[in-house]
């Protein structure tokens, strides 16, 4: 489905000095950085895969978006997506394929949504009865029937994002491209939307290219992550491999009724981590020795309230970020 | 109905509900200043001829001067309707790259915007005839129905050509930081050379038939003066704009090209 090799982009930033005087330095003189948004970069994606990108602001997550979509040149290297040269952007190519941007809205603000609705349905050549189907189908699961006649510009961040990516999903595209869809979005909605998600991929075997912020939609979505860091790839695997980067232990944290001063020595080997109230202590436990140590604990200690870690990709992310030597190259 | 007409009726039927929305803000910005521009010259040359006690200036009466102008503001209502200004901002801001994926391509989206301006346009240039032939038909008198249909096919095809010009300087925002010079630039040129302020007979006769290698002319001066009854060999100019709507056409394919290399889609 994808299929890329030495793919490469950079971008030549020119470089202003602040200020008026910086500006009439411009005049004359300007000096330009190229900078490597994204280094040779190979990558392979089956058809119905869903594929999380993930890496820091400016790892280059978008900027290979972008290069699949069509909507920026490479600067080097091969890129096939469905068997077409994305840049060229044939209309047999765009038929197949939809952009999610949960950054910037792609419907009309001034209309209702079923408006622009109508508008792709022209773009995208889709059939009336086809189109109706379509609709009442897709509004129906992302609970949006009422919504669809009031101008999007009266609609909150929720609602216009499940509208957007109902507007992409019209044409039925094989391939998804999701950037970031649950930005800024409360709790409940980001869920709707990953449950959205989920479903559809199952019901229709789309392939999805998805980024986010937010590991709980990577971990929800994705079976498969792609690391990116400085426009590098970095990691390309399962969800599982990546949370045993690490290591396979347990993250678990106690809470104590009542500082526990004195010190416990059948803990120490677990790389306790305290608070300075010596009121809750965090450990980490490989998991063959979680059942032992825990009932332990719970039998010694004035133990008030334990948790275990909900989502371990969070934390290898973040231990990778500031630790980038402990990726292979 | 063919898919592609499909396409542009539509994208038209939008661009006509959100004019509906901000229907005062298009009258103040495209008719109003029509108006006023028109008021400053028809006081401006009554002055002129009334100082100056001529009563012919550059084969001018009075009243056919004010009639000159009176066309100038019908020609320009279908004319010169389309700025660079939103444009070069859908690049500047990233906001072409819906356009990359759809199946509907930028040009094709502005044409169809273009076309959509443009029937509204024609339609308030019928209106103003229609009020001026009741209002002042003193200046009208020689007013024929085949003219008017020449000079209303050159002004469309002139828009049209306007329309790509600012398609192209709206482009140079791949290049440039801001058009907005660039477009007031052109208009600037544009007001003079193409006679919407003097009619070119008052330049000397050695620019003016300079004038006529460039497009200018015909932007103003021509259709007015089709409109006015003079016969202006109708047929070479529909191929004389029919060569530079050609021409420009093709330069922007070309600038298009080289520019989309260049396009970062920022802010996506």
């Amino acid at each position: 489905m994808i299929k890329a090799q030495g793919l490469r982009k950079d971008f030549k930033i020119y470089r202003k000095q602040p200020g008026f005087v910086g500006s009439l330095k411009s005049l004359f003189y300007r000096s330009y950085e190229t900078k490597n948004a994204v280094k040779p970069f190979d990558v392979e994606i089956e058809r119905g895969q869903m594929v999380g990108l993930l890496g820091p602001n400016g790892a280059g997550k978008t900027t290979l978006m972008k290069m699949f979509t069509g909507i920026i040149v490479p600067s080097a290297g091969n890129l096939l997506v469905m068997g077409h040269t994305p840049f060229k952007r044939e209309r047999i190519f765009q038929k197949r394929i939809a952009l999610v941007m949960g950054q910037k809205s792609q419907l009309w603000w001034d209309l209702p949504a079923m408006d622009s609705f109508q508008l792709l349905r022209r773009y995208y050549e889709i059939e009336e009865n086809q189109f109706k189907i379509r609709v009442a189908e897709l509004s129906h699961l992302l609970e949006v029937e009422d919504i669809l006649k009031v101008h999007v510009r009266k609609l909150s961040l929720g609602e216009r994002m499940k509208v957007e990516l109902m507007s992409c999903l019209l044409h039925q595209p094989e391939m998804i491209f999701l950037d970031e869809p649950t930005i800024g979005l409360d709790l409940i909605a980001q869920k709707n939307i990953r449950d959205f998600l989920i479903y559809y991929h199952q019901q229709n075997h789309a392939t999805i290219i998805l980024t986010s912020h937010y590991m709980a939609d990577i971990e929800a979505l994705c079976s498969r992550l792609i690391l990116l860091i400085g426009g590098k790839k970095r990691f390309d695997d399962s969800i599982k491999k990546f949370d045993g980067i690490l290591g396979h232990n347990k993250m678990v944290s106690f809470s104590f009724t009542n500082p526990v001063s004195q010190s416990v020595p059948f803990i120490s080997p677990f790389n306790p981590k305290w608070n300075p109230k010596r009121t809750k202590v965090e450990l980490s436990i490989p998991e063959e020795k979680l059942r032992e140590l825990s009932q332990k604990i719970l039998r010694e200690l004035p133990v008030s309230d334990f948790n275990t870690e909900k989502m371990p990709i969070e934390r290898v992310m973040k231990s990778l970020l500031e630790n980038p030597h402990l990726l292979k190259d | 109905m063919a898919n592609w007409s499909l396409k542009w009726f539509q994208t038209m039927k939008v661009y006509w509900s959100n004019l509906f929305v901000y229907r005062t803000n298009f009258f103040l910005q495209t008719i109003g200043p029509l108006f006023v521009f028109l008021f400053i010259k028809l006081s401006l040359w009554t002055s002129i001829y009334l100082s100056s006690q001529k009563s012919i200036i550059g084969g001018y009466t009075l009243e056919e001067m004010l009639a000159y102008h009176l066309w100038i503001m019908v020609a320009s209502m279908i004319i010169l309707t389309s700025s660079s200004q939103n444009l070069s901002e859908d690049i500047r801001l990233g906001k072409i790259s819906s356009y990359l994926i759809y199946p509907f391509s930028f040009w094709e989206f502005h044409a169809s915007n273009f076309a959509a301006r443009q029937t509204v346009q024609v339609f308030i240039a019928l209106l103003t005839v229609f009020i001026l032939l009741i209002l002042l038909p003193t200046y009208f008198s020689n007013i024929s129905f085949l003219f008017f249909i020449q000079g209303l096919i050159l002004s469309l095809m002139a828009g049209f050509f306007w329309f790509s010009l600012n398609y192209i300087i709206g482009l140079m925002a791949f290049w440039l930081e801001e058009t907005w010079t660039l477009t007031v630039l052109t208009q600037v040129v544009t007001y003079f050379c193409s006679g919407a302020i003097i009619p070119l007979e008052l330049y000397p006769l050695w620019l003016k038939e300079a004038l006529f290698y460039t497009p200018f002319p015909y932007l103003g001066f021509v259709p007015v003066r089709t409109f006015m009854g003079e016969s202006l060999l109708f047929w070479q100019s529909v191929l004389v704009l029919l060569g530079w709507i050609l021409l420009i056409n093709l330069i922007s394919k070309l600038i298009w090209k080289k520019g989309i290399h260049l396009y970062t889609a920022a802010g996506m």
